[in-house]
């Protein structure tokens, strides 16, 4: 080698191309697409597992004795996902054409739709979800009679007196009633708590790419 | 980003962003979104310039710190994505310039490891050990040994390949 390395990089650095600065464009464009084919993979793989677990709870449900539980897991978890299936072919539709700030807005948008969509339906999902799992150990076979109605047996013995109303112990139906009316009212709170776990980081680089192009629009 | 500020406080230096990018890319397409990249960075973190060292410093830091950022990101997406029986060669050149001996050196440079990639790039510039020291975070001690540990590389690398 005759040329030293010091000047083979000064000498190709005089020729006119070596220097070209690229020009600075669709940068935006990418990422927002990206971030947003990101949030869609995780979105999709959140609703696979779903489904697999409703599957799998059901089988299981089955040999530990409350099929009842795993039915009612099943059939709503099902809805949960078909509804959320549609709202995915929904963002699917948002048009990758249009400029980056557009195309954030839209699916900021799609988002805030979701985010209501799931919230109402956790006000419902989480109570039934905990009745699902009364119900379940309630009929469970316990040595040829339902668990529900031993233990009923076994407080009405101890407490004879207690105020009944259609034989079930009128305590037992207030507690009931109070932890479902708590979960139908944080329902939403703990869906949005969920929600931050999943996807946290992806609605912060969403957040802050769109304060980005908000500045770079003013 | 606004044109005057790419104009005054990028353009004067996106000599060496573009080398650098260069250094740390083996496609015009990859080179194109690592420069992009380094400029939305120097000009976010604009407000962060703090005069406790020169703009080109400053610029420099940035452009390497994006590199590096850049080429570990493409490393973990590689690790995910891509099945082990694909091509994997980092050095594998798919631009070139006019000048052929240039690209035999970038394709050197580009087999070193990411560390030496940037001392070589910042001494080639010719800037001070302690600059180099201060742009890496590393000891001014210990840069004039390492750059002439990576020339003896480069030249066993290049040797017999450049008249």
């Amino acid at each position: 080698m005759e040329k030293s390395i010091e000047n083979i990089w000064k000498e190709g650095f005089l020729k006119s191309d070596a220097l070209v600065a690229p020009k600075i464009n669709d940068l935006y464009n990418k990422k927002s697409i990206h971030i947003i084919d990101k949030f869609k993979r995780m979105f999709r793989i959140n609703l696979i597992a779903i489904v697999v677990f409703s599957f799998a709870f059901l089988i299981v449900s089955y040999f530990v004795g409350i099929p009842l539980t795993g039915a009612i897991f099943f059939v709503t978890l099902t809805v949960l996902v078909v509804i959320n299936k549609s709202l995915l072919n929904g963002l699917e539709r948002i048009d990758k054409g249009e400029n980056s700030y557009q195309y954030l807005k839209e699916f900021d948008q799609w988002i805030k739709k979701q985010v209501a969509v799931n919230k109402r339906i956790s006000k419902v999902l989480y109570p039934v979800i905990f009745m699902s799992l009364i119900l379940g150990f309630w009929f469970k076979d316990a040595e040829g009679i339902a668990l529900g109605e031993r233990l009923l047996s076994e407080v009405l013995n101890r407490f004879p007196d207690m105020h009944l109303i259609y034989g079930i112990p009128l305590i037992g139906i207030v507690v009931l009633i109070l932890v479902l009316g708590l979960l139908a009212f944080f329902g939403g709170r703990i869906y949005q708590w969920d929600l931050n776990i999943v996807y946290g980081r992806v609605f912060k680089k969403l957040e802050e790419l769109m304060t980005d192009l908000e500045s770079l629009n003013t | 980003m606004s044109s005057d500020f790419y104009n005054t406080f990028i353009l004067p230096f996106a000599g060496i962003i573009i080398k650098l990018c260069r250094a740390y890319t083996n496609s015009q397409e990859d080179f194109e979104d690592y420069y992009q990249e380094v400029c939305l960075q120097i000009w976010r973190s604009k407000d962060n310039f703090r005069e406790q060292s020169e703009w080109s410093t400053w610029v420099y830091r940035i452009s390497l710190n994006v590199c590096l950022t850049l080429l570990k990101k493409k490393k973990n997406n590689r690790q995910h994505f891509v099945s082990d029986s694909l091509p994997t060669e980092e050095t594998e050149d798919n631009y070139a310039f006019s000048d052929e001996s240039l690209d035999l050196l970038y394709m050197a440079i580009r087999k070193l490891s990411e560390i030496d990639r940037a001392i070589i790039m910042l001494y080639l510039e010719e800037k001070s050990y302690q600059e180099i020291a201060d742009i890496i975070g590393t000891n001014p001690n210990n840069i004039g040994v390492r750059v002439q540990r990576i020339k003896t590389r480069l030249k066993k690398i290049l040797d017999g390949k450049i008249n």
